[in-house]
Protein backbone atom coordinates (compact mmCIF):
# COMPACT_ATOMS: atom_id res chain seq x y z
CA UNK A 1 0.00 0.00 0.00
CA UNK A 2 3.17 2.06 0.25
CA UNK A 3 4.53 2.29 -3.32
CA UNK A 4 4.46 5.32 -6.40
CA UNK A 5 0.77 4.85 -7.06
CA UNK A 6 0.21 6.07 -3.09
CA UNK A 7 2.73 9.25 -3.96
CA UNK A 8 1.44 9.88 -6.95
CA UNK A 9 -2.19 10.59 -5.65
CA UNK A 10 -0.23 12.83 -2.70
CA UNK A 11 1.92 14.84 -5.65
CA UNK A 12 -1.49 14.88 -7.50
CA UNK A 13 -3.77 15.81 -4.93
CA UNK A 14 -0.84 18.58 -3.66
CA UNK A 15 -0.93 20.31 -7.36
CA UNK A 16 -4.51 20.59 -7.47
CA UNK A 17 -4.47 22.08 -4.42
CA UNK A 18 -2.20 24.37 -5.52
CA UNK A 19 -3.83 25.36 -8.38
CA UNK A 20 -7.39 25.67 -5.94
CA UNK A 21 -5.29 28.01 -4.21
CA UNK A 22 -4.35 30.35 -7.16
CA UNK A 23 -7.77 30.42 -8.01
CA UNK A 24 -8.78 31.46 -4.50
CA UNK A 25 -6.49 34.45 -4.67
CA UNK A 26 -7.40 35.38 -8.22
CA UNK A 27 -11.08 35.37 -7.11
CA UNK A 28 -12.33 32.60 -9.16
CA UNK A 29 -14.32 29.60 -9.11
CA UNK A 30 -13.17 26.28 -9.99
CA UNK A 31 -13.09 26.26 -14.02
CA UNK A 32 -13.89 22.90 -15.64
CA UNK A 33 -10.27 22.12 -16.33
CA UNK A 34 -9.62 21.41 -12.64
CA UNK A 35 -13.04 20.04 -12.47
CA UNK A 36 -11.58 17.28 -14.91
CA UNK A 37 -8.43 17.23 -12.98
CA UNK A 38 -10.21 16.12 -10.04
CA UNK A 39 -12.33 13.60 -11.67
CA UNK A 40 -8.67 11.80 -12.86
CA UNK A 41 -7.88 11.74 -9.05
CA UNK A 42 -10.94 10.84 -7.66
CA UNK A 43 -10.64 7.88 -10.36
CA UNK A 44 -7.14 7.52 -8.72
CA UNK A 45 -8.72 6.77 -5.58
CA UNK A 46 -10.96 4.79 -6.49
CA UNK A 47 -8.38 2.31 -7.76
CA UNK A 48 -6.18 2.92 -4.75
CA UNK A 49 -10.04 1.69 -2.66
CA UNK A 50 -10.03 -1.60 -4.97
CA UNK A 51 -6.56 -2.18 -4.89
CA UNK A 52 -5.96 -1.66 -1.39
CA UNK A 53 -9.52 -4.37 -0.28
CA UNK A 54 -7.79 -6.51 -2.93
CA UNK A 55 -4.29 -6.32 -1.46
CA UNK A 56 -5.77 -6.51 1.95
CA UNK A 57 -7.37 -9.68 1.15
CA UNK A 58 -4.49 -11.32 0.20
CA UNK A 59 -2.49 -10.37 3.50
CA UNK A 60 -1.89 -12.84 6.56
CA UNK A 61 -0.49 -9.69 7.78
CA UNK A 62 -1.35 -8.35 11.33
CA UNK A 63 -3.21 -4.93 11.04
CA UNK A 64 -6.17 -2.79 11.77
CA UNK A 65 -8.41 -4.09 8.75
CA UNK A 66 -11.51 -1.91 9.65
CA UNK A 67 -9.60 0.99 10.01
CA UNK A 68 -7.86 0.77 7.12
CA UNK A 69 -10.52 0.05 5.04
CA UNK A 70 -12.70 3.75 6.83
CA UNK A 71 -9.25 5.33 5.84
CA UNK A 72 -9.46 3.99 1.79
CA UNK A 73 -13.24 4.94 1.88
CA UNK A 74 -12.68 8.38 3.08
CA UNK A 75 -10.14 8.98 0.43
CA UNK A 76 -12.79 8.16 -2.29
CA UNK A 77 -15.27 9.96 -0.05
CA UNK A 78 -14.00 13.39 0.17
CA UNK A 79 -14.02 14.47 -3.92
CA UNK A 80 -17.60 13.66 -4.33
CA UNK A 81 -18.65 15.23 -1.37
CA UNK A 82 -16.94 18.37 -1.78
CA UNK A 83 -18.37 18.75 -5.10
CA UNK A 84 -21.95 18.15 -3.99
CA UNK A 85 -21.33 20.66 -1.31
CA UNK A 86 -20.08 23.37 -3.42
CA UNK A 87 -22.53 22.37 -6.42
CA UNK A 88 -24.34 25.94 -5.98
CA UNK A 89 -21.46 28.11 -4.97
CA UNK A 90 -20.36 30.38 -8.04
CA UNK A 91 -17.64 32.08 -5.83
CA UNK A 92 -14.04 31.26 -5.13
CA UNK A 93 -15.20 29.84 -2.01
CA UNK A 94 -15.97 26.69 -4.20
CA UNK A 95 -12.34 26.95 -5.02
CA UNK A 96 -11.87 27.13 -1.20
CA UNK A 97 -13.18 23.88 -0.28
CA UNK A 98 -11.20 21.87 -2.98
CA UNK A 99 -8.27 23.21 -1.40
CA UNK A 100 -8.59 21.70 1.63
CA UNK A 101 -10.06 18.78 0.36
CA UNK A 102 -6.78 18.34 -1.87
CA UNK A 103 -5.21 19.10 1.24
CA UNK A 104 -6.82 16.55 2.96
CA UNK A 105 -6.14 13.76 1.12
CA UNK A 106 -2.54 13.46 1.31
CA UNK A 107 -2.79 12.92 5.30
CA UNK A 108 -5.66 10.35 4.04
CA UNK A 109 -3.40 8.46 2.20
CA UNK A 110 -0.65 8.81 4.47
CA UNK A 111 -2.77 7.21 7.08
CA UNK A 112 -3.58 4.06 4.92
CA UNK A 113 0.14 3.61 4.61
CA UNK A 114 0.40 4.00 8.43
CA UNK A 115 -2.29 1.54 9.42
CA UNK A 116 -0.97 -0.62 6.71
CA UNK A 117 2.18 -1.19 8.14
CA UNK A 118 1.55 -1.01 11.79
CA UNK A 119 0.89 -3.42 14.56
CA UNK A 120 -2.79 -4.01 15.30
CA UNK A 121 -3.17 -0.74 18.47
CA UNK B 1 -18.07 7.42 5.53
CA UNK B 2 -21.32 8.83 7.17
CA UNK B 3 -22.04 12.02 5.60
CA UNK B 4 -22.12 14.70 7.82
CA UNK B 5 -23.90 17.23 5.43
CA UNK B 6 -27.61 18.16 5.68
CA UNK B 7 -29.88 17.03 3.42
CA UNK B 8 -30.68 19.89 1.50
CA UNK B 9 -34.34 20.86 -0.12
CA UNK B 10 -34.77 24.59 -0.68
CA UNK B 11 -36.66 24.94 2.47
CA UNK B 12 -33.51 24.49 3.95
CA UNK B 13 -30.88 26.05 1.40
CA UNK B 14 -28.01 27.33 2.94
CA UNK B 15 -28.27 31.28 3.80
CA UNK B 16 -25.45 33.17 5.06
CA UNK B 17 -23.75 30.84 7.57
CA UNK B 18 -23.50 28.02 4.85
CA UNK B 19 -22.17 30.64 2.16
CA UNK B 20 -19.02 31.99 0.69
CA UNK B 21 -16.24 31.50 3.31
CA UNK B 22 -18.51 29.71 5.37
CA UNK B 23 -18.59 26.79 2.40
CA UNK B 24 -14.89 26.44 3.42
CA UNK B 25 -15.74 26.32 7.37
CA UNK B 26 -18.29 23.80 7.08
CA UNK B 27 -16.11 21.54 4.77
CA UNK B 28 -13.42 21.86 7.52
CA UNK B 29 -15.99 21.31 10.06
CA UNK B 30 -17.07 18.45 8.52
CA UNK B 31 -13.47 17.05 8.14
CA UNK B 32 -13.24 17.64 11.85
CA UNK B 33 -16.83 15.51 12.04
CA UNK B 34 -16.01 12.91 10.23
CA UNK B 35 -12.22 12.37 12.05
CA UNK B 36 -13.83 12.43 15.72
CA UNK B 37 -16.33 10.36 15.23
CA UNK B 38 -14.68 7.68 13.17
CA UNK B 39 -11.76 7.76 15.68
CA UNK B 40 -13.74 7.93 18.56
CA UNK B 41 -16.11 5.27 16.84
CA UNK B 42 -12.74 3.21 17.10
CA UNK B 43 -11.42 3.98 20.38
CA UNK B 44 -14.83 3.12 22.48
CA UNK B 45 -15.36 -0.50 20.23
CA UNK B 46 -11.83 -1.77 20.85
CA UNK B 47 -10.35 -0.06 23.87
CA UNK B 48 -12.84 1.95 25.77
CA UNK B 49 -11.65 0.34 29.32
CA UNK B 50 -7.70 1.86 28.73
CA UNK B 51 -9.51 5.71 29.32
CA UNK B 52 -13.19 5.73 29.58
CA UNK B 53 -13.55 9.05 30.92
CA UNK B 54 -11.32 10.77 27.33
CA UNK B 55 -13.02 8.18 25.70
CA UNK B 56 -16.48 9.73 26.18
CA UNK B 57 -15.29 13.23 25.50
CA UNK B 58 -13.58 12.04 22.44
CA UNK B 59 -17.62 10.85 21.89
CA UNK B 60 -19.14 14.35 23.32
CA UNK B 61 -16.31 15.87 20.81
CA UNK B 62 -17.46 13.82 18.14
CA UNK B 63 -21.27 15.16 18.38
CA UNK B 64 -19.96 18.75 18.74
CA UNK B 65 -18.32 18.87 15.41
CA UNK B 66 -21.51 16.88 13.75
CA UNK B 67 -24.02 19.54 15.46
CA UNK B 68 -21.97 22.75 14.20
CA UNK B 69 -21.00 21.54 10.76
CA UNK B 70 -24.94 21.12 10.39
CA UNK B 71 -26.12 24.19 11.92
CA UNK B 72 -23.60 26.18 10.65
CA UNK B 73 -24.07 24.61 6.91
CA UNK B 74 -28.18 24.76 7.38
CA UNK B 75 -27.77 29.00 8.69
CA UNK B 76 -31.22 29.46 9.42
CA UNK B 77 -32.36 31.59 12.69
CA UNK B 78 -32.38 28.36 14.59
CA UNK B 79 -29.38 26.53 13.28
CA UNK B 80 -27.42 29.91 14.06
CA UNK B 81 -28.49 29.48 17.60
CA UNK B 82 -27.46 25.58 17.48
CA UNK B 83 -24.65 26.91 16.22
CA UNK B 84 -23.31 28.82 19.13
CA UNK B 85 -24.31 27.12 21.57
CA UNK B 86 -22.55 24.01 19.91
CA UNK B 87 -19.45 26.26 19.35
CA UNK B 88 -19.07 27.84 22.30
CA UNK B 89 -19.18 24.11 23.57
CA UNK B 90 -16.70 23.40 21.54
CA UNK B 91 -14.02 26.42 22.52
CA UNK B 92 -14.56 25.62 26.28
CA UNK B 93 -14.02 21.91 25.64
CA UNK B 94 -10.56 22.48 23.85
CA UNK B 95 -9.49 24.52 26.42
CA UNK B 96 -10.31 22.27 29.43
CA UNK B 97 -9.20 18.84 27.61
CA UNK B 98 -6.03 20.61 26.66
CA UNK B 99 -5.29 21.92 29.58
CA UNK B 100 -6.25 18.36 31.20
CA UNK B 101 -4.18 16.97 29.23
CA UNK B 102 -1.29 18.37 30.25
CA UNK B 103 -1.86 18.47 33.81
CA UNK B 104 -3.12 14.61 34.08
CA UNK B 105 -1.46 12.92 30.90
CA UNK B 106 -1.74 9.62 32.23
CA UNK B 107 -5.36 9.78 31.70
CA UNK B 108 -5.54 11.28 28.17
CA UNK B 109 -2.79 9.12 26.57
CA UNK B 110 -3.52 10.70 23.26
CA UNK B 111 -7.14 10.23 23.24
CA UNK B 112 -8.68 12.92 21.74
CA UNK B 113 -9.08 15.38 18.66
CA UNK B 114 -8.51 18.21 22.01
CA UNK B 115 -5.68 16.91 23.36
CA UNK B 116 -3.21 19.04 23.65
CA UNK B 117 -5.23 21.44 22.50
CA UNK B 118 -5.12 19.72 19.32
CA UNK B 119 -1.32 19.35 18.79
CA UNK B 120 -2.54 15.98 16.68
CA UNK B 121 -4.66 18.06 14.42
CA UNK B 122 -2.21 21.05 13.59
CA UNK B 123 -4.09 23.04 16.28
CA UNK B 124 -6.83 23.68 13.77
CA UNK B 125 -9.10 22.07 16.84
CA UNK B 126 -7.72 24.97 18.99
CA UNK B 127 -8.60 27.65 15.88
CA UNK B 128 -11.64 26.71 14.31
CA UNK B 129 -14.12 27.81 17.51
CA UNK B 130 -13.33 31.45 17.14
CA UNK B 131 -13.39 31.36 13.45
CA UNK B 132 -16.89 29.70 14.06
CA UNK B 133 -17.59 32.40 16.40
CA UNK B 134 -16.41 35.00 14.42
CA UNK B 135 -17.96 34.21 11.47
CA UNK B 136 -21.35 33.67 13.04
CA UNK B 137 -20.67 37.07 14.28
CA UNK B 138 -19.69 38.26 10.97
CA UNK B 139 -22.69 36.44 9.28
CA UNK B 140 -25.65 38.58 11.52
Amino acid sequence: MTGPFATAIIVVALLLCGWAVVLVIANRAPDKALLGASAVLEAMLVVFLIGGIVQMAGSDQEFARAEFVGYLLACAAVIPVAAWWVRDEKSRAAAGVLAVVFLVLPVLVIRVQQVWAGPVA
Amino acid sequence: MPDTSPSDDSSVAPRSTGRGFGRVLVTVYGIFALAATARSAVQIATKFAEAPVAYLLSAVAAVIYIVATVALARGDRTSRKVATVAITIELVGVLAVGLLSLLIPADFPSASVWSGFGSGYGFIPLILPFVGLWWLRRTR
